[in-house]
């Protein structure tokens, strides 16, 4: 039954391959940009052992784990918008399989090619310029990869429902770009979301970005009981579930005007 | 005196560099270069006269567009010489391009999301047209070409054959005196190509403009040219006439006959013996070795015959001839 | 000369029409660069209101420091976005349409690609964050520092241009420029928001002599501010933008020259 889904992420797992150098660029760009981050907290914590309870260890592993997670996560925000653009949508369309289950075939794909090919090498770099702490315990890394995934799950659920906006807009460059702008500042790749001002923190528990990475370092660095884990974990699924819902409704809008207007 | 465009023993070698992707090759290109040559032009002369058409023409990769390049100024020469209308072309670069225009019939120089006639007045204030020069020409060309349904329209509406119009009357708003044709008539329907041409044949006739036309469609050359060059493998094989190349090379003849009944032919000589079909047989032989009235005769007494037809090689099957190197 | 100038008034004319047959785009594309440009700023904002100051640079300094590099990019953009987009002329062949026009080339790359949208994203959120941290940061403004700015922004604006020519340039010999682009203009710049005495030698080395973005917006903001860090570098370094911005420039019209021959005695 998911043989063709299979076949879909094998594809494109393997195209990923086939650009060599721009890989290894972007490894390069992952760790200049930990490298970076990793500065400037030096400088800002200028011999401190921690600020509000947290060390630099702490700050340098959120940005190590965050951003090596960010390589993985890497999101095809124009799947459907090109195929929109170009038409190959209305045939694509009557395959006998889920277009859905492509989009997530195809992504997941590219995902497992980065988890090894980016993540790994990225991760060891990382680890051998500015070190990392060890994770809490194993329970806590069982619970970080499963967190780490659902994370992957919010994040491309909001990609896929603002893919759906394309039905309507035809260019979504710029709504891709104003989404990632969200995802960059408060998702604590970027910035460490410990630091965030408290009026700010009451913004983001209405928003989804905190759980796609600050979620799963906080379970990595035993910030975290199992009874915080569960309640946290539990959030995740439910935006996975309420964003899928949204950008579902407006696919099957989207499908709809597609064909009443015949593509 | 030499004539207005003089080409002498113009030779053109690139040295095509076996790039590789990405910084370890292009490192590795920078200390160790590896390079092959290739002989894009070897020897071609010719000169070309006020007021004359040029079809010029060869296979993919013979040389021609390199030496239209050098022609127009893009790139310069190894070797040899090249003056047009008084001018070496690549190094007077901004006033010799005053005098000629180009059009490349795969590559648009419109505005893509404009209507053409914004184009048109951009390249006015590029080429410095007189207002008056300006004018003539635009209420000229675009009756000629019967363009002024479409002015308004972006280019990215137009169909090909409309863009191709448009963007030919781009490059002659400056009244150049000569003009270079790649292509024009790529990839355009059969009455968009009617239309092209005729336009060309009109023009050179009317301004005395010289013309180089570059094609694969033998349609093109035979409708406007009067005057073939074929290069081949960087080297001219054929500078004449094009009536000329039948005279030359066109010797051959073939009859199509069709008969009452399938009939068995038996073997003549010096003529070859094709069957289209049951009953239709074409013979092929060349005309200083068999009489063609000789042939007819000995078919017409010996088998019951419906229908005849002799016909002449097409010059563009003659051409193809030319360059397998079957008739030189 | 004034016939120069009326060509660029049309071929700008040419641009902002072509922008508006899609014009909701155009807005919102200028909006999503001007936010997309911000997510440095919100960081730094954040990170400050917790750390009070990095290495010495409040806030207002740290805007400062930023404003220089947006500005600077946002009039680059206007001129020199022909020189970072050139490597596909190359590989499309576009560029022969333009040897084959009676204008200078370099003029023709500049005018006929200049990205005013863009312009504006960047520009204005470099207006904003100089109006916002200018009357802050304790410099007095009057002739000499006035002149000093302008004249850095100038200096910033060549260096950068020099950058995108030199890349440029190096595409005709070069099939692909991406990954060096890259590293020596967009990761450099990544660096560049920050004071550069906070970061490792071998990138401040990098950021001076390689890809020399200090001058474009460390050592100008240094002369204003005169912040304790500036000890780490020569002082000299503070004067030299505009000397190093028209050096670069013209060392870069130097190998473009030299190059434009070879491309027409290599063709492409």
């Amino acid at each position: 039954m998911l043989t063709p889904y299979y076949a879909f992420a094998r594809k494109s797992f393997l195209s990923k391959s086939a650009y060599r150098f721009e890989h290894y660029m972007g490894i390069f760009n992952t760790v200049l940009k930990i490298f970076i981050f990793w500065e400037i907290y030096k400088a800002l914590y200028g011999g401190r052992t921690e600020v509000d309870g947290v060390t630099m260890s702490m700050v340098t592993t959120n940005f190590v784990l965050s951003l090596c997670l960010d390589a993985v996560f890497t999101m095809n925000d124009f799947y459907l918008p090109n195929r929109i653009r170009n038409g190959s949508i209305a045939t694509e369309l009557l395959l006998p399989i889920s277009f859905k289950g492509r989009m997530l075939a195809d992504n997941m794909g590219q995902a497992a090619f980065k988890l090894i090919f980016h993540f790994i090498p990225a991760l060891i770099v990382s680890v051998l310029i500015v070190g990392i702490k060890a994770p809490a315990s194993f329970p806590m890394l069982v619970m970080f990869v499963v967190s780490a995934l659902l994370g992957y799950g919010v994040l491309w659920s909001i990609s896929f429902a603002v893919q759906m906006c394309a039905f309507w807009l035809i260019n979504v460059w710029s709504i891709v770009t104003i989404k990632n702008v969200f995802i960059n500042v408060l998702s604590g790749s970027m910035f460490p979301l410990w630091f965030m001002p408290e009026w700010m923190e009451g913004v983001l528990a209405f928003t989804p970005f905190s759980s796609i990475y600050f979620t799963p370092v906080q379970i990595y660095l035993g910030e975290l009981g199992f009874a915080q884990i569960a309640q946290k974990c539990l959030i995740q699924i439910v935006w996975i579930v309420l964003i899928y819902l949204i950008g579902n409704i407006m696919w099957e809008r989207g499908k709809r005007k597609l064909v009443v207007q015949g593509g | 005196m030499s004539s207005f465009i003089e080409v002498t023993n113009l030779k053109k070698t690139f040295k095509v560099s076996k790039r590789s992707k990405g910084i370890p090759g292009m490192l590795a290109n920078m200390v160790v270069p590896k390079f092959e040559e290739k002989q894009a032009v070897k020897n071609i002369s010719f000169s070309i006269e006020k007021g004359e058409m040029v079809g010029f023409i060869g296979p993919n990769g013979a040389g021609k567009s390199t030496t239209i390049k050098m022609l127009s100024g893009i790139l310069c020469p190894d070797g040899g010489e090249i003056q047009v209308a008084g001018y070496v072309p690549y190094k007077q670069r901004k006033t010799y391009v005053q005098n000629i225009g180009v059009v490349f019939g795969q590559k648009s120089q419109l505005q893509w999301d404009l209507p053409v006639i914004d184009s048109f007045e951009l390249l006015k204030a590029i080429y410095r047209i007189p207002e008056e020069q300006y004018k003539n020409n635009f209420n000229r060309f675009v009756e000629m070409l019967d363009m002024s349904e479409f002015l308004n329209r972006p280019v990215r509406q137009l169909s090909l054959g409309q863009r191709m119009r448009a963007d030919i009357v781009a490059a002659l708003l400056h009244s150049p005196q000569v003009i270079f044709f790649d292509e024009p008539t790529i990839g355009v329907d059969v009455v968009g190509k009617e239309t092209i041409r005729n336009f060309i044949r009109d023009l050179n006739k009317e301004d005395k403009v010289s013309m180089i036309f570059t094609t694969h469609d033998m349609q093109d050359i035979e409708k406007t040219c009067d005057r073939l060059i074929i290069i081949d493998k960087g080297l001219k094989v054929y500078d004449g006439a094009l009536m000329g190349i039948r005279e030359k090379y066109g010797t051959t003849r073939q009859l199509d006959v069709e008969f009452v009944e399938n009939t068995v032919i038996g073997a003549i000589p010096n003529v070859e013996i094709k069957r289209l079909d049951e009953r239709k047989v074409r013979f092929v032989f060349e005309n200083h070795e068999v009489q063609i009235d000789e042939l007819m005769n000995h078919l017409l007494s010996n088998y019951g015959i419906r229908d005849i037809n002799v016909s002449e090689p097409e010059i563009e099957s003659l051409i193809r001839k030319i360059y397998n190197g079957e008739v030189l | 000369m004034f016939d120069t100038l009326r060509l660029a008034g049309i071929y700008t004319k040419i641009i902002m029409r072509s922008w508006f047959q899609y014009r909701v785009d155009a807005v919102l594309r200028s909006l999503a660069v001007f936010l997309r440009e911000s997510t440095g700023i919100i960081v730094i904002y954040f990170t400050l209101l917790k750390f009070d100051n990095l290495n010495g640079w409040n806030i207002y300094e740290m805007l400062f420091l930023y404003s220089l590099l947006f500005l600077t990019y946002g009039i680059l953009i206007v001129f020199f976005t022909g020189f970072r987009d050139f490597w596909k002329m190359i590989q499309t062949g576009n560029f022969d349409r333009f040897i084959l026009r009676p204008r200078g080339l370099l003029f023709q790359l500049i005018f006929s690609n200049a990205d005013w949208f863009a312009a504006v994203g960047h520009g204005s959120l470099g207006v904003v964050l100089f109006i916002i941290s200018a009357g802050k940061v304790g410099v007095v403004w009057n002739a000499v520092t006035i002149v000093y700015y302008v004249l850095a922004v100038i200096g910033g604006v060549l260096i950068q241009g020099a950058i995108f020519l030199f890349l440029a340039t190096l595409s005709i010999y070069l099939l692909d420029t991406g990954s060096l682009k890259e590293i020596i203009y967009y990761d450099a710049r990544k660096f560049a928001g920050y004071p550069i005495s906070i970061f490792h030698k071998a990138v401040q080395v990098f950021m001076i002599y390689i890809a020399p973005f200090a001058f474009v917006n460390y050592f100008p903001a240094q002369f204003l501010l005169r912040k304790g860090d500036m000890a780490l570098f020569p002082e000299v370094y503070m004067y030299l933008t505009p000397v190093v911005g028209v050096g670069l420039y013209l060392l870069a019209y130097a190998f473009w020259r030299y190059s434009i021959r070879h491309y027409k005695s290599t063709g492409n």
